[in-house]
């Protein structure tokens, strides 16, 4: 009978995708206005970042990692794109290649600090989240930079699709794309998975290990900062505590999108669309919570018992496959 | 005396006194009675964060509710005798139940499950936290007993004020706990390797749930002592204390896998930051430099941890060699 089910409805994606669909019903019904085009093209802004937060996340997560500082590297970084547009006035496309650059320095820095010294990247992170966040605020004096050139913030607020869809989620989800062929089919994604699998295997096959996971940390810098700029883009002004006190905005949706979508927290597995069906249904979860009107100081609460009921469902789920396993 | 020398906590007690000899030369303001009372005080909330993050460090597991518990914790006891007028003993009993209630949470739903301990804390820090607000609406309670504004401003003697009697006693306590109960050398062993620790018999279940439980307790304690500190109880009590409780046992030679803690490194590792916070503070630095400095400090303890063992892998290699 097991064989009969096809593969891909034993996948957690699958389970996500009921989920989300189930979600969007419920709060169809339930709600006024949440198929209005407004809050379709707030949920599309709100997703677009989600996304690029939980691949940031995803990538680290790869190698057994973790990466706290990634709300502190992405303002930083998008501080420092702010600085360059407005206080030096470099160009968009050039800030945003420095900004790019600058993110991947910074997760750089992370993965060297990690693989040299062997500690978990967990107290790494936590120490370069303070210390990243601690020099932005110091550099910016706290300040934000609004005055920043109207192609780019004229971009943030742009409608597509009959003004249904914000172009920044068209950016997250090409990056899904890109991920996924990087991680499916080329020689330095396979690696990348290798070394996250099994690091001792990967090294007698002759793959650096250490490199691989400075990669994934570089990885993760560069999809933080670009989430930066994005942030910036949709806010139209770059400020110091847009992800929060040293980033911890971040840090749920952070992990949620990637362990919602099945991403092993001991490394060695990706699952991009997994991680963006994740991301879809945290943010559907929380616009629907803020609808249905539960409370802004609730919505919290909800989210971590979602967090926790996601992680057990997902943990039933992988039982009883391998249960059904060892039956058939 | 080499015996001395192996231990975690000599090197950092030579850094300490040297440390504050150097700071007072050059600031004689830094030892004045006003300066070793608020550095006391600091150093007495802290120690209690430190011991509630280094009790799950040593099962080899991460907190990160710790705050989130505190804030709790510290809302609800002043809620308790303001909205209800409670006494203020019942209040604090509650208080710790409640701490106890959410440190079993952690432990029962992370030993039952098998799911990190730091995704299920993560979890709870959004469960605790929001219900912090939902029941506070982000507003504080500023109407407390004298007795509680007393106990967390008054001086024993000299500059030393009430508020580091408890921490002291936790810290003794968690010192026999992990040195001479078979409960804290239990906690030990399971957080060194979990195999062999249930191989010998020890319950993984009874180990997690306990450590948890202590480290809810403490976090509640926390939050208690920083009521009596601030005078009122705000909802955002907690929320900075995750950097401060790694950074005390990281730097105290704690190793995150598990199996190795200090108490004592630990209590140094909170002075020392104390102190440093303390003394950036005299010298007139940024606050926010603080911040960066303790970043600076985890990761100096790090390298330093990291570069004694290789010395010792090192040197026993040696001996297998002869």
């Amino acid at each position: 009978m097991n064989n009969k089910i096809p593969n891909f409805v034993k996948t957690n994606q699958f389970g996500l995708l009921i989920l989300v669909i189930v979600f969007i019903c419920i709060f169809s019904f339930s709600t006024d206005g949440f198929t209005s085009r407004f809050n379709i093209y707030a949920l599309s802004r709100v997703v677009a970042l989600d996304i690029m937060i939980g691949l940031a996340m995803m990538v680290v997560i790869l190698t057994g990692g973790l990466n706290l500082s990634l709300g502190a590297l992405g303002v930083s970084a998008a501080m420092f794109g702010g600085w360059c547009m407005e206080s030096i006035g470099i160009p968009i496309s050039i800030t945003i290649i420095l900004v790019l650059a600058f993110g991947s320095f910074l997760g750089w820095i992370n993965g060297f600090v990690t693989v040299r010294t062997g500690v978990h990247s967990f107290i790494v992170t936590l120490a370069t989240m303070s210390i990243y966040f601690g020099f932005m605020t110091l550099l910016t004096e706290a300040e934000a930079f609004r005055k920043l050139p109207e192609a780019f913030t004229d971009f943030g607020s742009l409608k597509l699709f009959n003004k249904y869809i914000s172009p920044l989620l068209i950016i997250s989800v090409l990056t899904c794309f890109v991920l996924y062929y990087i991680f499916k089919y080329t020689d330095i994604g396979r690696k990348l998975i290798a070394a996250g699998a099994n690091p001792d295997a990967a090294e007698l096959s002759g793959i650096s290990v250490d490199r691989m996971f400075i990669y994934c940390h570089m990885l993760s810098g560069f999809l933080a900062a670009l989430a930066g700029i994005m942030l910036t883009a949709r806010i139209g002004a770059a400020i110091p505590s847009m992800a929060g006190h040293l980033g911890f905005d971040w840090l749920l949706p952070a992990f949620l999108a990637p362990v919602l979508g099945g991403t092993l927290l001991s490394g060695g597995k990706v699952t991009v669309f997994g991680t963006m069906l994740g991301a879809i249904l945290v943010t559907l979860i929380n616009n629907g919570l803020y609808l249905i009107d539960v409370g802004e100081f609730w919505v919290r609460f909800f989210l971590g018992i979602i967090l926790l009921g996601a992680v057990l469902l997902d943990r039933a789920r992988e039982y009883f496959t391998v249960k059904n396993s060892i039956v058939s | 005396m080499s015996a001395l020398l192996k231990k975690d906590w000599f090197g950092l007690g030579l850094v300490l006194i040297f440390g504050s000899i150097l700071i007072s030369l050059f600031k004689p303001a830094f030892i004045s009675p006003f300066n070793l009372y608020v550095l006391m005080l600091s150093v007495s909330l802290m120690l209690v964060v430190a011991m509630s993050q280094m009790i799950i460090i040593a099962i080899g597991q991460m907190n990160l509710s710790v705050g989130a518990i505190g804030g709790l914790v510290a809302i609800s006891f002043t809620g308790l005798m303001e909205v209800y007028s409670m006494s203020i003993l019942p209040a604090v009993l509650i208080g710790l139940l409640i701490g106890l209630a959410c440190g079993f949470i952690n432990g029962y739903i992370t030993v039952k499950t098998g799911i990190s301990a730091f995704i299920i804390t993560l979890a709870t820090l959004y469960i605790f936290k929001g219900m912090n607000l939902g029941i506070t609406e982000a507003q504080p309670f500023y109407e407390i007993p004298e007795a509680v504004k007393f106990f967390g401003n008054a001086k024993i003697f000299g500059p030393i004020p009430y508020l580091v009697i408890i921490p002291i006693i936790i810290t003794i306590l968690m010192w026999i706990l992990m040195n001479r109960t078979s409960l804290g050398r239990y906690m030990l062993a399971y957080g060194n390797n979990v195999q062999s620790s249930e191989l010998i018999g020890i319950s993984s279940t009874k180990i997690v749930i306990y450590a948890h439980v202590i480290s809810g307790l403490l976090a509640a304690i926390g939050g208690m002592l920083v009521v009596c500190r601030l005078q009122l109880g705000t909802p955002n009590i907690g929320d900075s204390w995750l950097l401060p409780s790694f950074a005390a046992p990281v730097i105290g030679g704690a190793i995150l896998a598990g199996g190795k803690v200090d108490v004592i490194a630990t209590a140094f590792g909170v002075i020392l930051v104390s102190i440093i916070s303390q003394a950036l503070v005299i010298f007139k630095i940024d606050p926010f430099f603080v911040q960066i400095f303790l970043g600076f400090m985890i990761l100096l303890a790090v390298f330093i941890n990291r570069y004694r063992e290789y010395r010792e892998e090192r040197r026993t290699k040696v001996f297998s060699d002869e």
